[in-house]
């Protein structure tokens, strides 16, 4: 089900970092900066205050199964659900929308 | 002990100041996370954010922790308090030393209020700056109310006191100013943006 408040700007940010597969915090955190082009960098309060969020409204889930892992020990991964899923590509519809009503204000670019 | 070492034992203690629940889930992620931006940013950098970091997550924990639904909204209106709090003791008390001690502490307790209110809001969302018309007369009234009360209740200010007072009247007359005259053109565009619509 569609979401009909767009959510706060890092939440945003870690659903569609998320988009392409399970990440742990510090990979989502480099992942976020990355998508940003470098605007956005979280700290560790901010990232792991938003992931606690997103996981109580069902949005993002740990699959965290140290045992099958490689990976340090200490690190938790995170996935989108299927609710999640639908919400992040409920919010690249809205971005998308937006951009291109106003992509017309781009230097180089004709009004639409 | 080397400035990295030193930097993670000093966000340990400082990560106590967080809701114990918090620091039980997350304590050794947010650890560790440090850990990995000192090991690939340069100190300084990461430091200042977090700092910064933590001056606006503690609040929203805790608030959080009370709280069903995000308190978001009521963090940037705790700094607003505090800054508006550290003006009147200034004010209030007239000494040199302390009123830059509250200038300093207002400045930087309003500018954690903006950036808290510029991450609680959501990414781009289209909304005409009008539409803020409330919140510049609400600053405005709460300003005035704050300078009366302080001035009556101390009769009579010392120099220092009277400068302050008279630069946040001027404030919050030019508040109240802005905010009426943004409402008036907010409230007379209302039937265009239903049409638009």
């Amino acid at each position: 089900m569609p979401r009909s408040k767009p959510l706060p700007a890092a939440s945003l940010h870690v659903v569609l970092a998320l988009l392409d597969g399970e990440l742990h915090g510090y990979a989502l955190m480099r992942r976020v900066e990355e998508l940003s082009d470098g605007a956005v960098r979280m700290g560790p309060g901010t990232l792991y205050g938003t992931l606690n969020r997103l996981v109580e409204t069902g949005l993002i889930v740990e699959t965290t199964d140290r045992s099958t892992r490689n990976d340090n020990e200490r690190r938790r991964y995170y996935e989108l659900t299927p609710n999640g899923r639908l919400t992040a590509v409920d919010e690249l519809t809205r971005l998308h929308t937006l951009v291109h009503r106003t992509a017309g204000h781009l230097p180089g670019t004709a009004p639409a | 002990m080397t400035t990295h070492q030193r930097a993670l034992g000093a966000y340990r203690l400082l990560i106590r100041l967080y809701p114990k629940r918090f620091r039980d889930e997350y304590g050794p992620d947010v650890v560790g996370l440090l850990a990995d931006q000192l090991h690939d940013e340069p100190t300084w950098r990461v430091l200042t954010r977090t700092a910064v970091d933590l001056a606006l997550t503690l609040p929203t924990r805790h608030l959080e922790a009370h709280m069903a639904r995000t308190p978001a909204p009521l963090v940037p209106a705790l700094f607003g308090a505090l800054a508006l709090s550290a003006v009147v003791v200034g004010a209030t008390v007239g000494r040199p030393l302390v009123l830059l001690v509250c200038i300093a502490v207002g400045i930087a307790a309003g500018w954690l209020g903006l950036t808290a209110a510029h991450r609680a809001r959501p990414l781009a969302e289209p909304r005409a700056t009008s539409a803020h018309w409330w919140k510049l007369l609400a600053a405005g009234a709460g300003l005035l109310a704050a300078l009366i009360a302080t001035t009556t209740a101390t009769g009579e200010l010392p120099d220092g006191g009277w400068l302050i007072a008279m630069i946040s009247g001027l404030a919050a007359v030019t508040l109240l100013g802005a905010g009426i005259v943004l409402g008036i053109i907010h409230l007379a565009a209302r039937p265009h943006r239903r049409a638009a619509a």
